[in-house]
């Protein structure tokens, strides 16, 4: 089982630059993949929660795909992803 | 005797003109006198005028003509306002990731202990979840077996009796292409051949009609696309030449020929293969693999020619002694060559399949220099550095795997398939899928456990190592008389499609079942699990 983390902040102010990776234990270029991407699904998730419930928040988000399992704890400046091997 | 017929006599003059043909200068006019049939004669001119032309006259008449007159009309322009405006790039900035975190500080160290339990709570429930087992989702439509798409052919070679020896998908994966010529001819032949290929992609595909048709003067053995350019094609030829065509220039395909000098190969090549060049990667060179034990290596220099960049010969002296082979029979040096495969993962790494039924592991950058009496312009080097042990009979293909980089395939006439590694000299496992020859063996390019053998009874046979290995998944029949399927190849760009040629001289596309594209998970280390097991 390998786990591959990756620590970014989120600039809130403004939604149009992408996350910047803080640690990775990725190389850059699949980190910076993985950030871009992952951000945007995220707010997507966040809004999509709140649309549903407005008293209700995005605490964490998990992506389960054929490889691995891919896993976001967001925050208010900061995301944290992890993505794991799962074992069978 | 005059032999000049009047215009007027129509009836009579061919006769007369034919007996006046008959006599020759000295012999009198009478009786045709032959003279026997070797000796020298000569003959006056015969001259046989027209005796239609002088009938109809030559009429003429004067006729002129003349353009209308041509309207002109000036008119002025003048540009009234202009602005300037310069235009300037700046140097992008390069993306990159800070060495020094900016945000280290108390805020990130808070946000990791709020964060952390909750995660590794959810890590170690993952580890210990059966939530996901059995539970497989299918995005796509599910294919059930294997169907043939498309039956392709070209009837004048058919006509001819010519079996499809090659086939190529092209780097886009839309143009299969084949090549005709006979496998079974011990004799050298003059026979006119042909590479034919067809645009799958188009519209009203006609599969009796090729989109483009080069003819070639000897029977082609083999044939590979250029590997960036989506015309270009390189083939081998019986005759031991190597040329490259331009599919897409229907008038003069032909870019580049080796010619037939001191270099090119003295027996039909079996095997192209296109090699990006060592110092331009965008650059490509062509390897080609002959019966004469030489592999060569050409660049294509000005004027359409190829010429010889490195080349290197096998020699029974030289082969590595790891392994016990037969002794061979007195005087023969060479050891012919049939196939060749690349490592996808060290570029320079190779494993040639011979005729003596050993594949030979090979590299391009040896330095030992080759004992060989064929003249050549270059030092010829050994390649060979590893020796594996033998099968039945001689190997007709070759297949590095695309996933782990010590596993390879080789393919012989006595019907076995050997799965090898580059650390061992035995075989890993020996599969018998047939009784027959085994003319070509590929590994998939998505799957890591599957390989497709194309068999000489007539049959592709795809095996799935994780399901059996003992018997072949799905064997399709590819010919009702169980005329030899020679060549196969995967489309790495459309994984569904396989093209495999026969004997018939007919190329089927088949698209194959869903699970033979899909990989599935934990593939790779079920295939490291393999090479690793069986390892002494």
């Amino acid at each position: 089982m390998s786990n591959l983390i990756t620590l970014k902040p989120r600039i809130s102010a403004n939604q149009g630059i992408p996350s910047i990776p803080i640690r990775t234990t990725l190389d850059n270029s699949t980190t910076v993949q993985y950030a871009g991407l992952l951000h945007q699904l995220t707010v997507k998730a966040k809004s999509t929660v709140r649309d549903i419930d407005p008293q209700n928040d995005l605490t964490f988000l998990r992506i389960r795909s054929k490889k691995h399992e891919i896993m976001v704890a967001p925050d208010k400046e900061y995301l944290l992803i992890v993505i794991q091997n799962p074992c069978e | 005797m005059a032999t000049s017929a009047q215009p007027g006599l129509l009836g009579l003059a061919g006769s007369a003109g034919g007996e006046a043909l008959a006599t020759n200068g000295t012999a009198s006019a009478e009786g045709p006198e032959r003279p026997g049939p070797l000796q020298d004669e000569t003959l006056g001119v015969v001259s046989v005028p027209s005796q239609w032309r002088g009938v109809q006259g030559i009429r003429g008449e004067t006729k002129s003509c003349q353009t209308a007159s041509i309207a002109t009309a000036e008119a002025s322009v003048q540009a009234r306002k202009h602005v300037d405006a310069e235009v300037q790039t700046e140097v992008p900035e390069p993306v990159s990731l800070p060495s020094v975190p900016r945000y280290n500080g108390p805020r990130l160290a808070a946000f990791l202990r709020k964060v952390e339990a909750m995660v590794t709570r959810e890590l170690n429930k993952n580890w210990q979840s059966h939530a996901f087992d059995g539970f497989e989702v299918n995005w796509a439509e599910q294919q059930q077996t294997v169907t043939c798409l498309h039956t392709l052919s070209y009837p004048p070679a058919q006509e001819q009796g010519l079996h499809v020896t090659g086939v190529s998908w092209n780097t886009t994966g839309s143009v299969v292409a084949c090549a005709y010529g006979r496998l079974d001819d011990g004799d050298w032949s003059t026979l006119k051949s042909f590479v034919c290929t067809w645009n799958l992609d188009r519209r009203g595909l006609n599969p009796q009609q090729p989109s483009a048709v080069v003819e070639v003067p000897s029977a082609v053995m083999c044939l590979a696309f250029h590997p960036t350019q989506p015309s270009h094609m390189a083939g081998g030829l019986y005759s031991g030449e190597v040329l490259v065509w331009d599919a897409g220039r229907p008038e003069d395909p032909l870019l580049w020929r080796t010619g037939l000098t001191d270099d090119t190969h003295t027996d039909p090549v079996y095997q192209v293969v296109w090699l990006p060049e060592p110092r331009h990667s965008r650059r490509f060179q062509l390897l080609s693999v002959a019966a004469d034990g030489k592999v060569l290596l050409w660049q294509g220099v000005g004027a359409g020619r190829l010429q010889l960049s490195a080349g290197f010969a096998l020699a029974v002296q030289q082969l590595p002694r790891n392994t016990k082979l037969k002794k061979p029979s007195r005087g023969e040096t060479e050891v012919g060559a049939t196939a060749v495969a690349f490592s996808s993962f060290d570029p320079s790494l190779f494993v040639l399949g011979t005729e003596g039924g050993f594949p030979l592991k090979c590299s391009l950058a040896a330095e030992e220099a080759a004992v060989t009496r064929m003249p050549s312009s270059l030092p010829l080097r050994a390649p060979a550095q590893f020796t594996f042990a033998p099968h039945g009979g001689p190997v007709y293909s070759v297949s590095c795997s695309p996933f782990h980089r010590n596993l390879f395939l080789s393919a012989g006439t006595d019907g076995h398939v050997h799965l090898y590694s580059m650390l061992q000299a035995q075989p890993l496992t020996s599969l018998q899928l047939s009784h027959k020859y085994l003319f070509a063996v590929r590994w998939s390019p998505v799957r890591p456990l599957v390989f497709a053998a194309a068999s000489g009874a007539g049959d592709v046979q795809l095996f799935d190592l994780q399901k059996s290995s003992q018997r072949p998944t799905v064997s399709v029949k590819q010919t009702e008389d169980e005329s030899p399927v020679y060549c196969l190849e995967f489309n790495c760009q459309q994984t569904q499609l396989l093209a495999a040629g026969d004997a018939k001289g007919t190329v089927k596309v088949w698209q194959l079942s869903s699970e033979f594209t899909e990989q599935g998970a934990r593939e790779t280390e079920r295939l490291d699990q393999l090479a690793s097991e069986v390892a002494s």
